[in-house]
């Protein structure tokens, strides 16, 4: 099959799917709807995975598939192709987004079954993943922001599924709000290249890199990468506009799994990796890349560690893991973060289903305090959970640890890094090794604090599967990108096959000398640390309920009440920036709008009413009178010829 | 000073009198007759032009069928004499008959100072005449204007069908 | 002025002049009568005058495509008599009125 047949039938599937569950969207038949959605989402993945095996068959350091489908705008200089690329990176992301897609679009099937509109969910599902394929495989950056709008788009419907809830819509709201200030600088970015490169096709922009790296703020092409990266900031919810990811979790749990995890919130990583060239020129932008991701890991995990409902710690999770990923390409580490991508992926979309599964048992039940010894009426959705949560905790050999590791070595070692930022890593690794097993030990182990009227029970087969698949892959996911450290001790020495398939388009920044006792020592101290904090938190909340995490809180009193507070962030915007924008807007309205532009319409509205006002009388219906206008104008012209002649 | 022109004097005067005497006239069955008296006036200054077919058909057609229908109509309608037979509106009447006035004087001076425009057309000045005519014109009517007059007669069809199907519309808003 | 001599020459001018004037009496009694029927009359004059003109055009240019024209413009008259009549039978058997103002009630 020709590939342009292939890059077509990856996109007519979703919409197909869309197309069909927007049209039936009354419909209630979750079966036929989640079935039909889950199918075009496979059938999607088997495409993917046809293109990605001839992408392999092709030469190394040439993999790359074109397809231009249609001349979509051409304007003067500027064109923008309806084309899309192929490449490792779109490859690696390609195969996240349609093979989790599917296993969630399966989940969905049973967690929606009682739900109101099904077909409507789905219909949206499907939309997003169409809009996700945009993203990561249009070879512009205009396809690109054309995906990106459109899975903000559905960030937006699927946040605010349950529009009834007047809290669900404004969180909603919210993100696609929040989105808009991310996306007005990324274009700014976006007009920033092309009026430099004269172009916005990535191949382009890549073979005209000037060889230097610009210094100071002000050069174009840094300007280029600030802009872009503060549009990666909204859609990757880093500071400081992550405030709309927790209130994210407002939609259906698989919705937060595959949008708010899994796929679109790496859309900003996806972004700066697919541009790392451009970056690489723009030193500072990267330093800012790796403070704003650091501190953004450190403080979602301090926030992570007071919350009680089970996806909002998931969400504030989510937010510290993609603090991660900036860390990693703010120091020039674009392949663990690409890893990490993948792995975190996996985990999260795992732990996030997990959660939906519990929330399903629990009848709608999302606080932790009031689960506990949940492993004994759900053991496979405890088995898989605990899989995700040794993953992302960093426990050798499960995926997070591996990616974790590699960007803290970065992190230390880089050019870009520093020991702050690593410190400061260490430390979130701790800290997240430390809520995750608060909220493993609250969810599933110790004694049930279950309401009497509730009666949770296993989830059904459908979305069991997910999850298993996701719990190998969490586990097994890390091995493909083994750090060159210990595939040098291993048996069989196993490669980094990430590093290797992504070699020809990515490459890590020059780590010059390095020190393998050091990056071992590292290893070391973050497992240990890791270690410590996960049993500090199994004594605090485990088995036996110790009075430890009261104590701490009160004897930490107004900084508990500040992290618990989420920093009050929220008060913040609201206080300094929404309500004066909104008395501002208040102010206009009431003052410059209505005495001054509305007078000025009204005044014209008035002329006309008594232009017409003066005239109504010709036209009052009398026939004689018509044919008086007649004869004089009879005369008039008859006058003007006489005269004139 | 001959025949012709105190005919022309005496035929132009009475139709613009009993023209007039329609316009005034309180009575509209009086507004009639004197139309009838217009028209066969008029009859005669055609004949005066040596327009006989023409002054025919206008003494058959006008005062006779047209005017057979307007006295028809208004034994229907058994008007008496009007109270209010002008339009009300002392000003707007006189600007009215003033704007009418003027643009009589208007065609007037048009037709005066168009004179010599006329006569530089190669006019004769009607002496002898177009001679029997009656005949040139029904040729000219079968020949040339064929279409037209075919045109006229599908038009009078219609006339008369449409006239009877409107005028035996019952009361009430609908046909 | 003009003299006596071109009084008594009886040309196309003096007809037109009466064409003219008798159009402008039709054409008074149009705009300020109130009789549906008078006004119908009125128009009748309107359209004898132009027929009067053509007929006085056709004889003094010799030329006789202008008598056929009158014999259209007759035709056109009748039946436009014919309807006129038509609807005003109508409209009187409705409302017992022939004031033309009424008839501005019959919009919309």
């Amino acid at each position: 099959m020709s590939v342009k047949l292939l890059f077509s039938l990856l996109f007519i599937f979703p919409l197909l799917g869309f197309l069909f569950n927007g049209v039936r969207f009354k419909s209630k038949n979750y079966k036929l709807a989640g079935g039909l959605a889950t199918a075009a989402v496979f059938a999607s993945f088997m495409v993917a995975v046809t293109l990605v095996v001839k992408l392999i068959g092709m030469e190394e350091g040439s993999r790359q598939i074109t397809a231009h489908l249609f001349s979509w705008i051409h304007i003067g200089d500027f064109v923008a192709n309806a084309s899309f690329l192929l490449d490792p990176i779109s490859a690696v992301m390609i195969l996240i987004i349609t093979g989790v897609g599917t296993l969630i679009h399966l989940f969905s099937i049973g967690y929606m079954s009682h739900d109101e509109r099904p077909s409507k969910y789905f219909a949206y599902l499907n939309l997003f993943l169409f809009n996700m394929m945009l993203l990561v495989l249009g070879d512009n950056l205009l396809i690109l922001f054309v995906g990106w709008e459109g899975v903000g788009l559905c960030s937006y419907l699927l946040i605010g599924f349950w529009f009834s809830d007047s809290e669900k819509a404004a969180a909603g709201m919210k993100a696609f709000i929040t989105n808009r200030i991310g996306d007005a600088a990324f274009l700014i970015g976006l007009f920033i290249i092309f009026f430099q490169f004269g172009s916005i096709e990535f191949l382009t922009i890549n073979s005209l890199l000037p060889t230097t790296a610009e210094v100071g703020w002000f050069g174009p092409m840094t300007l280029a990468c600030l802009f872009l990266f503060i549009g990666a900031t909204g859609k990757s919810a880093q500071i400081p506009l992550y405030v709309w990811l927790p209130d994210a979790m407002a939609g259906p749990t698989p919705v937060s799994a595959l949008i708010h995890a899994a796929t679109m919130v790496t859309a900003g990583v996806y972004l700066i990796v697919r541009l790392s060239g451009l970056y690489l020129l723009a030193p500072n932008v990267m330093m800012l890349i790796a403070i704003i991701g650091g501190l953004t890991a450190f403080f979602a995990a301090t926030i992570a560690i007071t919350q009680n409902d089970i996806k909002k710690i998931l969400a504030y999770s989510t937010v510290s893991q993609l603090g991660y990923m900036f860390l990693a390409v703010g120091v020039g580490a674009f392949v663990p973060a690409l890893f990490h991508l993948m792995t975190h992926a996996f985990f999260k979309a795992l732990m996030f289903l997990g959660s939906g599964s519990v929330i399903h048992a629990m009848h709608e039940e999302q606080d932790i305090r009031k689960m506990g010894g949940l492993k004994k009426y759900m053991p496979i959705t405890h088995f898989t959970f605990l899989l995700g949560w040794l993953a992302i905790i960093g426990v050798p050999p499960l995926a997070g640890f591996f990616s974790k590791d590699e960007i803290l070595w970065y992190t230390y070692a880089s050019p870009q890094g520093s020991k702050i930022l690593w410190i400061l890593g260490v430390v979130t690794a701790a800290m997240t090794a430390f809520y995750m097993t608060r909220l493993m030990a609250l969810t599933f182990w110790g004694k049930s604090r279950v309401a009497k009227d509730v009666h949770p029970h296993e989830s059904p087969v459908s979305m069991l599967i997910p999850l298993v698949v996701l719990g190998v892959l969490s586990v097994i996911g890390g091995w493909i990108g083994i750090p060159h450290v210990i595939s040098a001790v291993l048996p069989g020495h196993i490669p980094n096959v990430l590093e290797h398939w992504l070699e020809p388009v990515v490459k890590n920044i020059n780590l010059g000398e390095i020190s393998v006792a050091a990056e071992w020592g590292g290893m070391l101290l973050s497992i240990t640390a890791v270690a410590f904090s996960a049993t500090l938190a199994y004594l605090f909340y485990g088995s036996s309920k110790s009075e430890m995490p009261n104590k701490i809180s009160t004897a930490l009193g107004p900084i508990y009440k500040l992290i618990s507070g989420k920093y009050f962030i929220d008060e913040l915007y609201f206080g300094k920036i929404i309500n004066p924008l909104i008395d501002m807007s208040k102010g206009l309205w009431l003052y410059i709008d209505v005495n001054f532009i509305d007078k000025i319409t009204y005044l014209a509205a008035d002329f006309a009413a008594g232009c017409g006002r003066g005239v109504r009388d010709l036209q009052n219906g009398n026939i004689q009178r018509y044919a008086m206008y007649m004869s004089i104008g009879l005369i008039i012209v008859l006058s003007i010829i006489l005269l004139g002649s | 000073m001959d025949l012709s022109v105190i005919l022309f004097y005496g035929l132009s005067l009475i139709v613009l009198f009993f023209a007039l005497s329609v316009v005034v006239s309180d009575n509209p069955v009086y507004s009639a007759l004197y139309l009838a008296i217009t028209m066969v006036s008029l009859s005669f200054v055609y004949f005066l032009l040596q327009a006989y077919f023409i002054a025919g058909v206008q003494l058959i057609v006008y005062a006779g069928a047209v005017m057979v229908l307007f006295v028809m109509v208004l034994m229907m309608f058994d008007l008496k004499k009007e109270k209010d037979s002008f339009s009300k509106g002392r000003i707007s009447n006189l600007l009215k008959v003033s704007s009418v006035g003027l643009l009589l004087g208007l065609i007037a001076g048009a037709v005066r100072m168009s004179t010599d425009l006329m006569s530089l057309s190669g006019m004769s000045h009607g002496k002898e005449g177009l001679g029997n005519t009656t005949k040139d014109l029904a040729i000219l009517l079968y020949t040339d204007y064929v279409f037209a007059f075919e045109l006229l007669g599908v038009l009078l069809l219609l006339i008369a069908v449409g006239a009877v199907a409107v005028s035996r519309i019952k009361g009430g808003t609908h046909a | 002025m003009p003299n006596l001599e071109s009084l008594l020459d009886i040309g196309l001018n003096h007809y037109l002049i009466v064409s003219a004037a008798l159009f402008c009496i039709g054409m008074a009694g149009v705009l300020v009568r109130r009789n549906v029927l008078v006004i119908l009359m009125c128009i009748e004059l309107m359209l004898n005058a132009v027929n009067l003109s053509f007929v006085a055009f056709s004889h003094y240019s010799e030329n006789i495509n202008g008598q056929v024209m009158v014999f259209f413009v007759m035709t056109i008259a009748a039946a436009e008599a014919g309807v006129g009549l038509a609807l005003a039978v109508t409209i009187f058997k409705k409302f017992k009125e022939v004031n033309i103002r009424f008839f501005e009630q019959l919009k919309g």
